[in-house]
């Protein structure tokens, strides 16, 4: 399949605005306002399938989005559980609908054979801080009918500013692909990176140059190590500081309960 | 397109599907063991009736999976009105779905001998997704996907005691994880891998197993998993004598065997990583050889081994729970975070530290010496770890009560009533000035 040179560019140009437009309207449809139909709901719904559709469409003409079921079948997961995040109106579903895109952007990662980035997702993010998340939503019970909790702000501009940069992101990530269509487009997933390790034949612009064996992770880890040991040791000393933090927090609350006991002797 | 699947996708088919047969005859089978073990620890008969079925041949009880498989199955489905319909359905099975996916990447043996199937690697691994470099890892995610189910199935339930039991399985398994986490880090630093058949197949050619090497990161690993798994003296969530079932209080029939099952997969995961990781997997002693090309009688062999030391972990987690009081709340984190999580600290930079001078030590004493210094520096660290845990934090697990003033000082108490009295009264008084 050769994208670039078969495709249009004004024929994609349209579809992606009409796609942007319609998202837009979708997503100020479907937020949290003071004014909910189910009506307008519904509407925002299909409105929002039908702007997901273009997008996808979008990307194909583009040439960003291949064939790969696996893949697709995750990206959608990963896209329409954002979107649900965002505009459902309870927070324990939200907070659900959270960790659903996050399977699903694991999944990505996985098919993509980025499997340590995959699997570290959903520890550190479904595993740790949204357990948490979970915890306190559940110990509050945010039930009740606080307006400033179930209306997002500025619906208007949330979706319009939302909608245009998915827009960009298409783009770019399309012309990346039209300059370079070995480095988006063609990135062989795991099993034809097997296929074509076993016949001999190595794919040239292959971007994980060290899939096959347990070099994926060592690859990693040195790179974590070495290229980038600044910034691992900076995130390192922020995380420091934050748990120091927490711990004069909490520490001064017991103090003052200590004072308090003091004072009633 | 060619659609005949590869060999390959039918041979996974095939390992998937013995393993999910094996493991849920197995967990319906330890139901019975757990049974036979508490009978004989209470000192009675247990379940030894039910044989096979339609006959008068009772076979030691072995039929009583069946029956009571077949009882729970056929029992009502009920859902009560006031729970979140969604979220009550999905609980269960999410959690069934995690428990079982965690077996992806747990291998159930060595390698199978060469098959010459073209499209097979040889040999064949006992493990369904070999292309898995970071198996620990997915053991890890997946096992926390696991809490999702208990918070859920407890939160949906809409039910005092079901949430309670969430919010304690959730707070349990969040605090768990780190030493869980920090006793297999030990390991995947002494093996190099985060694969379990590599880190199995390194014990397997260096003889030592990690539990020897790693004594403290194996106490931590296991008291961890104990914890993870929920099994007694870490059963807070499900505590029947105070929360009726804790989060699967509300549920019922075939969603709450699905729940049981997955309670005992967590039990069999936790023994299959224990015995993977510390115990040497199917090795034994001049009896499996450590290489990789074998033969059938080896292979089996290897499975067998690996299955016995399974089923012995899981029985001493059996006899544990029969032979431990639950903890309360405040020792079980206190035993996590003051206890376990710096134990598990210490084993970490001793083996870090072992492993950073191996070769100095194998270039100075020689390889057969430096082995046994580099077995006995962690020994010392265990040992010393213990003693300084045990002098410094003798709260961890003192069951006597934390008392900030003496009891029976009743001008304290008078003072302290009158205190919240007059707290409570200022209190109202504001909120009657507010509402004016």
């Amino acid at each position: 399949m050769d994208p670039v040179s078969t495709t249009p560019v004004a024929q994609s140009g349209m579809l992606l605005a009409g796609s942007i437009a319609a998202l837009a309207s979708a997503l100020w449809l479907l937020l949290p306002k003071a004014s909910d139909t189910i009506a307008s709901r519904r509407v925002g719904a299909l409105l929002g399938a039908l702007a997901l559709a273009g997008f996808a469409a979008t990307g194909r003409s583009l040439g960003c989005v291949g064939e790969d079921a696996v893949f697709l079948t995750v990206a959608a997961v990963a896209v329409v559980s954002g979107l649900a995040t965002i505009v459902t109106r309870s927070p324990v579903y939200a907070a659900i609908w959270f960790a659903m895109a996050l399977a699903g952007v694991s999944g990505v990662l996985l098919v993509l054979g980025a499997q340590f980035l995959g699997v570290a997702t959903i520890v550190v993010y479904a595993g740790a801080i949204l357990v948490m998340f979970l915890f306190v939503l559940m110990l509050a019970q945010p039930s009740g009918m606080a307006s400033y909790d179930r209306v997002s702000s500025e619906p208007m501009l949330a979706a319009a500013a939302g909608a245009v940069l998915l827009g960009l992101l298409t783009l770019s990530i399309g012309r990346l692909s039209a300059a370079e269509p070995a480095a988006c487009c063609r990135m062989p997933s795991r099993v034809e990176a097997a296929a074509a390790a076993a016949t001999g034949t190595v794919p040239e612009a292959s971007p994980l140059p060290a899939e096959s064996g347990g070099n994926e992770v060592a690859h990693l880890g040195a790179q974590l190590f070495g290229r980038h040991l600044f910034a691992v040791e900076v995130a390192g000393v922020l995380l420091l500081v934050a748990l120091v933090g927490a711990i004069a927090v909490v520490s001064r609350g017991e103090a003052t309960e200590a004072d308090h006991r003091r004072e009633d002797r | 397109m060619n659609l005949l699947p590869s060999p390959a996708i039918i041979a996974a088919l095939v390992k998937i599907g013995l393993l999910v047969g094996g493991l849920m005859t197995a967990a319906a089978y330890l139901v019975l063991l757990e049974r036979w073990i508490a009978a004989w620890v209470q000192d009675r008969r247990g379940p030894n009736r039910v044989g096979i079925p339609l006959t008068k041949i009772r076979l030691f009880g072995l039929g009583q999976p069946l029956a009571d498989g077949l009882k729970i199955i056929l029992k009502e489905d009920f859902t009560p009105s006031h729970v979140d319909k969604v979220l009550y359905n999905a609980a269960p099975l999410v959690i069934l779905a995690a428990s079982l996916a965690i077996f992806a990447a747990i291998p159930f043996g060595s390698v199978l001998p060469p098959l010459g199937i073209p499209g097979l690697p040889d040999p064949v691994p006992f493990l369904v997704a070999p292309g898995l470099d970071v198996g620990v890892l997915w053991v890890f995610a997946l096992s926390s996907i696991a809490v999702y189910g208990v918070l859920l199935g407890g939160w949906a339930s809409n039910n005092k005691y079901g949430f309670l039991g969430g919010l304690r399985s959730s707070a349990q398994l969040v605090a768990y994880e780190i030493p869980l986490g920090l006793g297999l880090l030990g390991v995947v630093l002494a093996s190099g891998s985060l694969r379990l058949d590599t880190i199995m197949n390194a014990q397997a050619e260096s003889g030592v197993w990690y539990a020897f090497a790693q004594p403290l990161g194996f106490i931590v690993f296991m008291v961890a998993s104990f914890a993870e798994a929920a099994r007694l003296p870490f059963d807070l969530p499900e505590a029947e004598q105070e929360l009726v079932g804790g989060y699967h209080t509300e549920y019922s029939g075939i969603k709450l065997l699905l729940f049981l099952v997955s309670e005992f997969l967590h039990m069999i995961t936790a023994a299959f990583l224990i015995v993977i990781m510390f115990l040497g997997g199917w090795h034994l002693w001049g009896v499996t050889g450590a290489e990789q090309d074998i033969g059938w009688i080896q292979a089996l062999l290897r499975f067998g081994i690996l299955s016995a030391k399974i089923l012995a972990v899981i029985v001493f987690f059996m006899l544990v729970r029969w032979s431990w009081p639950r903890f309360r709340f405040d020792q079980l984190m206190n035993l996590a975070w003051k206890v376990m999580l710096p134990l598990g600290l210490v084993n970490l930079v001793t083996v870090a530290a072992v492993e950073e001078f191996r070769p100095q030590l194998v270039a100075a004493l020689g390889p057969g010496l430096a082995k046994t210094v580099a077995i006995l520096i962690p020994w010392v660290a265990c040992i010393a770890g213990w003693i300084v845990s045990g002098v410094f934090t003798p709260s961890g697990t003192d069951n006597t009560p934390i008392l900030t003033h003496d009891p029976l000082d009743i001008e304290r108490e008078l003072a302290d009533h009158e205190r919240r009295e007059r707290a409570l009264h200022d209190d109202s008084t504001t909120e009657l000035a507010g509402s004016r």
